[in-house]
Parts: C-alpha cells; sequence; structure tokens
C-alpha cells in the first residue's frame, strides 16, 4: 500500500531516499567497532521513529496536494449531477402542466408570445370569414373561437381611413363611421333576433365586423387614389366581396322565407360605407 | 277568591309583623292579577291566532291569484327581453313586399285591411334607415351636380352633416307624428292603434326611396314637380287609409287635412333641405 503511494509519486520517493542517507551517514560517524555492533539497533530504534515521523510528516504533506486535485475531481462530478436531476424533474412538471392545461404557461409566458397569439387568432378568423373554405354555410365551425379585438380593430381603422382621406371634418367623418359601424352591428344582430332567428349575438358582431376587411382594403386603396372612376371600380368589388363574405352567415341564421329581409339591412350598411368611402375626399 | 283566604289564613297563622301582613297581602293581590290576567291572555291569544291565520292566509293567496305582483314582473321582463319585440316583426319577405307595392298606390285606401292580421314594425324601421342613407347620399350628389353645372372648377366637399339632419328628421317624424295622431285620436274618444299608425306612416315614406333618384336631375323646376307629386301621392295615401280606418267618426275632415299638411310639409322640406 504504502509502496504503491510513494512509487507513482517521484518527487516524494527522491526526498525519501534522501532522507534515508543522511541517516545512514549520522550512524556511521556516531558509532566505533564494538560499539557499532552493540549500538547499531539502539540508533536504529530512534531512527525508526524520527524517519517515521518525518515519513509520515511529508507523506500528509504530499497526499494533501493529490488529494485536493481528486476531491476538487469529485466535487467536479458532483455539482453537474444535482443540476440535470432537479432539471429533468422540472421539465416533467413544465410537461405535466403543459398537459393539463395552458393557464400556468400563459401566466407565464412573454407579453409577445401573447400577443403573437391573439394575432394569429385573429388571421385564422379572417381567413375563415373572408376567404373560400369548406365550413362558410356552417356559422359553428366557421367562427367557433370567435373574438371582438379583430372588429374592432377593423372599425377603427375604417374610422381613421376615411377621417384621413376627408380633407375637412375630420372629427365629424370618424365620428359619423364609427357610429354607422359600431351601431350598425348591433342593429342588424337584433334584426335577425327580431325575425325569429336563432343567432349568438357576439358572434354575429364579430363576423360582421371581419366581414369589413374587403371595405377596409378598398378604403386603403382609395385614399391613395384620387381617381373617381378607380375609386368606384374598387369600392364595387369589395362591396361584393364583404357582401359575397356576409351571405352565408345571415342566410343560415334565419327562416328561408324571411332571408331578404335579414340580408337587405346588411348590404345597406356595407352599400352606405361604400359611399362614404367613395364621397370622402 | 277561595285561594285568596286560604293565604290570609296562612298568613294569620303564621303571626308574623304587621308589616310582613301588608306585604302578604300586596302578595296575594299580585296572584289575584297574574290569576285575571292569565286566563285573559291565554283567552286573547286564541281569537288573534284565528284571525291572523285566515288574514295570513287570505294575503298570501290574494296577491298571486289576481298577479299584482306578476304584471310588474311580466312588465319589467318583458321591456328589456328582444323576444318580446318578435311578434311586431312576424312577417315574411313576400308579405312586406306586398305592403311596398301597395303604399306606392294610394287611392285604394286598404292598407289597414291588408296588415289586419299582423301589423309590422320592420317596414318602419327599415324605410326610414333606407331613406335616411339616400337623402344624405343622394342629397350630396345633388349638390355636386349644381356645383358642377354652375362652377366646374371649384372643389366639391362632401357634407358629412347631412346624415345627421337626414337621420334627426325622418327618425323623428316616423315616430312622432303617428305618436300625436294616436293620442291625439283618442282624446277625441275614437278608436286609435299605434302599432297601426306607425306602420301606416312607415310604409307612406317608401315612395319617397326612388323618388330620390329622380331628385338628382339639376332641373329646379323639375325637382319641384317630382317631390310635389311624391309629396302628394304619400299624402293621399295616408289620409284616404285614416278616412277608412276611422269612417263612423264625424270629426275626420280635420284628422285628414292635418295628416295631409303634414306628410306635404316633410315631403317640402325634403325637397328645400336635400336637393336645393
Amino acid at each position: 500500500m504504502s509502496q504503491g503511494d510513494t512509487v507513482p509519486l517521484h518527487p516524494s520517493s527522491q526526498s525519501d531516499i534522501d532522507e534515508i542517507e543522511n541517516l545512514i551517514n549520522e550512524s556511521v560517524q556516531s558509532g566505533p567497532g564494538t560499539v557499532l555492533a552493540a549500538r547499531p539497533p539502539s540508533p536504529t530504534r530512534p531512527s525508526i521513529p524520527v524517519s517515521s515521523s518525518s515519513s509520515s510528516s511529508p507523506f500528509m504533506q504530499s497526499n494533501l496536494p493529490p488529494l485536493h486535485p481528486s476531491s476538487s475531481a469529485q466535487k467536479v462530478t458532483h455539482v453537474p449531477v444535482p443540476p440535470p436531476l432537479p432539471a429533468v424533474s422540472n421539465s416533467s412538471n413544465f410537461q405535466g402542466a403543459s398537459a393539463f392545461g395552458s393557464p400556468p404557461n400563459t401566466l407565464t409566458e412573454p407579453v409577445w408570445d401573447t400577443v403573437k397569439r391573439d394575432l394569429s387568432r385573429i388571421v385564422s378568423n379572417l381567413k375563415l370569414v373572408v376567404f373560400p373554405n369548406p365550413y362558410r354555410e356552417d356559422p359553428g365551425k366557421a367562427l367557433r373561437d370567435w373574438d371582438l379585438w379583430g372588429p374592432f380593430f377593423f372599425i377603427v381603422f375604417l374610422g381613421l381611413t376615411l377621417s384621413w382621406s376627408a380633407s375637412v371634418k375630420k372629427s365629424e367623418v370618424f365620428a359619423v363611421a364609427f357610429a354607422l359601424l359600431a351601431a350598425g352591428a348591433v342593429i342588424l344582430t337584433l334584426n335577425v333576433l327580431l325575425l325569429g332567428g336563432h343567432i349568438i349575438f357576439f358572434q354575429s358582431l364579430s363576423l360582421l365586423g371581419y366581414c369589413l376587411f374587403p371595405l377596409d382594403v378598398g378604403a386603403v386603396i382609395c385614399m391613395l387614389k384620387d381617381n373617381v372612376i378607380l375609386k368606384m371600380v374598387v369600392v364595387s368589388v369589395t362591396l361584393a366581396w364583404s357582401s359575397w363574405a356576409a351571405y352565408p352567415f345571415m342566410s343560415s341564421a334565419v327562416n328561408p322565407r324571411r332571408k331578404a329581409l335579414a340580408l337587405y339591412p346588411v348590404f345597406l350598411m356595407y352599400v352606405s360605407v361604400g359611399f362614404l368611402i367613395i364621397a370622402i375626399n | 277568591m277561595d285561594e285568596s283566604f286560604a293565604n290570609l289564613q296562612s298568613s294569620h297563622l303564621l303571626g308574623s309583623v304587621p308589616a310582613v301582613i301588608s306585604d302578604d297581602k300586596r302578595s296575594t293581590n299580585v296572584p289575584i292579577a297574574s290569576v285575571n290576567e292569565g286566563p285573559s291572555a291565554s283567552m286573547q291569544i286564541f281569537p288573534p291566532n284565528l284571525g291572523n291565520n285566515t288574514k295570513g292566509y287570505q294575503t298570501l293567496e290574494s296577491p298571486t291569484v289576481e298577479g299584482p305582483a306578476q304584471q310588474p314582473s311580466n312588465n319589467w321582463k318583458g321591456f328589456f327581453n328582444v323576444y318580446s319585440y318578435t311578434q311586431y316583426f312576424d312577417v315574411d319577405t313576400d308579405v312586406v313586399l306586398n305592403r311596398l307595392m301597395s303604399s306606392l298606390y294610394p287611392t285604394s285606401g286598404d292598407f289597414f285591411n291588408k296588415i289586419d292580421a299582423n301589423p309590422d314594425l320592420y317596414g318602419l324601421v327599415w324605410i326610414c334607415t333606407t331613406l335616411v342613407f339616400v337623402l344624405a347620399s343622394l342629397g350630396n350628389c345633388a349638390t355636386y351636380l349644381v356645383k358642377k353645372r354652375t362652377d366646374s372648377n371649384a372643389p366639391w366637399i362632401f357634407d358629412v352633416n347631412y346624415m345627421n339632419l337626414a337621420a334627426s328628421i325622418i327618425y323623428g317624424y316616423a315616430i312622432i307624428v303617428p305618436l300625436g295622431f294616436y293620442f291625439a285620436l283618442r282624446y277625441m274618444g275614437s278608436k286609435a292603434d299605434l302599432l297601426r299608425f306607425w306602420c301606416l306612416w312607415g310604409y307612406s315614406l317608401f315612395i319617397f326611396v326612388p323618388t330620390s333618384l329622380p331628385l338628382l336631375i339639376p332641373v329646379e323646376f323639375l325637382r319641384w314637380v317630382i317631390i310635389l307629386l311624391a309629396g302628394s301621392a304619400s299624402s293621399c295615401f295616408v289620409a284616404l287609409n285614416l278616412r277608412s280606418y276611422l269612417e263612423t267618426n264625424n270629426d275626420i275632415t280635420v284628422v285628414m287635412a292635418a295628416a295631409f299638411g303634414l306628410q306635404m310639409v316633410l315631403s317640402i322640406f325634403i325637397k328645400v333641405w336635400f336637393f336645393p
């Protein structure tokens, strides 16, 4: 054991050899012939504890540096072990939380993720309402995850666009446009309810708001171009597009014998908006 | 009485001090009063209980049966319930179209016969809304054409206040005038139905919607001819239908004249304000 310890450590072995040589030299100088025969065991006895003590001290001194790196190595190996274990447990906890539901995630998520998710929902609803898709005839599927942010944005955007287009009375133009669109959606929904139709109030508001998207595009184009004929063409196309988008929802909500009574007010509102877009300059 | 005597005897037997005797007398008085009060209280308790029971029973039943509690609740709930108004919109597309066509023939006078089953408010609401939009938009177009004709270089600006003015005039007229006639006729003792009046005046305004298109022609004389013809037709429609509705009353001439006059005033106002 001790030899094994000393063999790999050359500087410690050299120091031990030097000490042994010193001890031998001291014993030769001090001892006569006969006395040497009798005295060598006595100096060997005191020499043994001295050498053992001296050797033990350098052993300990030599052991300390190698123990330190070995202990530090062990610590280095121990330090990364706890992090992965709690990391694994944390990840499992997060996975469990995500499996149960999104509230914890949404509570701790960055604001940008929240905004991105809301924007993606608005975009998907817009695609379902304004562009062709197989669910147009079924309001439940077409606008299952309805919201009011999209309609609010489109109404305010259209009001602002018309207000910017107007050369005079900007605030009055915005007020009329906003009142026409906001109150119009409410009145159209009430009209369907009063005709005995089955409709979800806020879903209808949401759909009518999304149907304004084509007219918003038309308003922007008319704001940039000042040609009257081009304005009429653009508004006619966007008006037809908005009416086409609103048609299946409103027609499926009421009795077929009253379909025209429910659809006419919607068309009237979009014509009013179209006229405002053309006339305001 | 006997009990009181017994108490007195017991007090004498005790041979107490006179003061104590007086206390005994008071104590004897108190139980007498309590004894007297006890049966009286017990006797009084029974009739009030019976009375309370009968009265409570009657009072509990009578409001529930007669319905003073139910009627206010029904009225209150119905006022804010959207579905309570569906009876006024219980019409189909063909019925509304038929009534619109009837409003274009003022001399028939049988409009109330056609709406006898179910007068509606759909016509009133959406004819007025259409007329507001048509007057606001075509009114601006008319000013545009006039300006182009007189001074083609001047820039034309859309007047958004036409929308507010049109809404105020048309909705105000369509709501207030039938209401005024309703109260006047009720005051005169004649039969009057507010819903039918709103229906009549609502459909009478329909003729102004197609008339607004010819009014765009920038010729002053032609505009006056068109508006007077439309106004006369609308006024005759209202007056003749009122006459057929109030045929049993003697003061019908005043009512017809008032209705005719108001309708003409409205048509002239439309001409002067929106198609100058």
